[in-house]
């Protein structure tokens, strides 16, 4: 039996905060792309396993989560985009970025430096803005250990941020995990 | 899986020998996952921890700081091969995977990167444009430069605490949002659940103005994590389609709050502050009209909280933005 259009309905609506926490966990459009894709697939293979009184978001993520995951395993190493790469895109997209992109290169660049088990916690708390209890459920870990991991990124964010070596600049940040 | 370093919540008010706050509790607080005797504490311990609090502070600009870098992505138009996918896959093509046992179907679908069941969705030249300048808010807002005659100078104008930037950031985000032709605005105009998001999300109750009078009508409203704080877009539209905006926020300390006008190229724009509030008309209409409408935005200002609005929730509360 195929997904009611009223879950697909659902389902289309979610796409663009799908995609966010996608580009966020990637980086790569393309990449986050093909993770939306994947996710979507699954979602339409197992409707019948969401429970319709749930808050699709939260499902969809958590099997985001999962595909990512084994995405990671399957690299064994993950790729993200060197922050020279964001630069020279940027260059060529035209335009004056602004006086603080420099500061968000580091961002993005610090961000990719920090271990998965912890950048994927602290972006759903702080871009997607779940609950810890939320995001126990889209990672299946306990809350006291998101509340843990949500810190510890938060340390290592700012010491990547503050460390001199941490600046994206010309050092080329191509993190293998 | 209990950190050494989490303590188990005070059990009686803060007396003057508090137990020591660790980092788990002051970032929980900050995600709005204390409540009550817990809550206090970390309040309390705060104020007498200034190097407690300026972490807390950097945490903090970290979070706005990452949600500022996503926030374009959500308004990208979706690729229309998701959409595809949506409404035929699980279907015809991809019955096989259908819906077998969970492990069985999990265990099919790993490979799946490799199978694109959706063509077109892989790699385009203009597709890591498209990224950096949704991860970069500000790459996203230099295509409307053109419209809004921007200079370099004023970039710096810009700049988060100078007291006047708020204004540009008005006249800014009014050029990129008003050429968005599908997502120009995050919230329709569904009257109380627009005034009540935004006015949850930023410092001060927001009001949904009447321009009815004028011929524009409300179609909708963003949030706007530009700066420090966050900001406002109420958008509007006349039966031309002609769009005005106006913009939301709490400006930083030294602005002035005479009312003042601008005008660069065919946009023009009328802003002032009031009670604490600082509001900004956007439009491409003679100084007359936009005038008018000003004037009756200014007579229509909230003066107390409406009678139907939350207050703003309790610091940092575990808002989803759902």
């Amino acid at each position: 039996m195929h997904a009611p259009p009223a879950f697909r309905q659902r389902l289309l609506e979610s796409i663009p905060r799908l995609r966010r926490y996608a580009r966020s966990l990637a980086f790569d459009p393309g990449d986050s792309d093909d993770l939306v894709q994947l996710t979507l697939e699954r979602a339409l293979a197992h409707w019948q396993q969401f429970d319709a009184s749930r808050d699709m978001l939260v499902w969809l993520l958590s099997i985001a989560h999962n595909a990512h995951l084994d995405g990671r395993r399957r690299d064994a190493r993950l790729q993200v985009t060197d922050p020279v790469d964001l630069q020279r895109a940027q260059d060529e997209a035209g335009g004056d970025p602004g006086t603080d992109v420099g500061l968000r290169m580091d961002l993005l660049a610090a961000l990719a430096r920090l271990a998965p088990e912890q950048r994927e916690p602290l972006l759903l708390v702080c871009v997607e803005q779940l609950s810890y209890a939320e995001v126990a459920e889209v990672m299946r870990i306990p809350v006291g250990t998101v509340m843990s991991r949500v810190c510890r990124a938060r340390a290592t964010l700012r010491r990547f941020l503050e460390a001199p070596d941490g600046r994206g600049g010309n050092a080329p940040l191509r993190r293998v995990v | 899986m209990n950190d050494p370093n989490h303590r188990p919540s005070p059990s009686s008010p803060p007396s003057p020998p508090s137990p020591p706050v660790g980092d788990e509790q002051l970032s929980a607080w900050l995600d709005g996952e204390l409540a009550g005797a817990e809550s206090t504490a970390v309040e309390a311990w705060l104020r007498e921890h200034p190097e407690a609090r300026a972490r807390v502070d950097a945490w903090d600009a970290d979070r706005r700081a990452l949600r500022a870098a996503f926030a374009a992505v959500p308004d990208e138009a979706v690729p229309a091969a998701l959409q595809r996918l949506v409404w035929r896959g699980g279907g015809a093509g991809a019955g096989a995977e259908g819906a077998e046992g969970a492990e069985g179907a999990e265990a099919a679908d790993a490979p799946g990167t490799q199978r694109r069941a959706a063509p077109g969705i892989a790699r385009r030249p203009w597709a890591l444009a498209a990224a950096v300048a949704a991860a970069l808010v500000t790459g996203a807002l230099a295509g409307a430069g053109a419209t809004w005659q921007w200079h370099r100078e004023q970039a710096s104008r810009l700049a988060a605490g100078t007291p006047q930037g708020w204004v540009q950031r008005a006249a800014y985000a009014h050029s990129v949002y008003v050429m968005e032709p599908r997502h120009y605005v995050e919230v329709k105009a569904q009257e109380e659940h627009l005034a009540r998001w935004l006015t949850r999300r930023i410092d001060f109750p927001v009001k949904l103005f009447d321009l009815n009078e004028f011929g524009f009508q409300l179609v909708g409203g963003r949030l706007l994590p530009d700066g420090p704080g966050k900001s406002a877009q109420l958008m509007y539209q006349d039966t031309q389609g002609k769009r005005v905006t106006v913009y939301l926020r709490k400006p930083e300390k030294g602005v002035d709050a005479a009312f003042r006008y601008e005008r660069q190229g065919d946009l023009g724009m009328f802003y002032w502050v009031e009670e604490g509030c600082g509001y900004a008309l956007v439009g491409p209409l003679p100084r007359e009209q936009l005038l008018a409408m000003a004037e009756s935005i200014y007579r229509q200002e909230p003066v107390l909280p409406a009678p139907n609005m939350n207050p703003p929730a309790a610091p940092a509360a575990p808002a989803a933005s759902r």
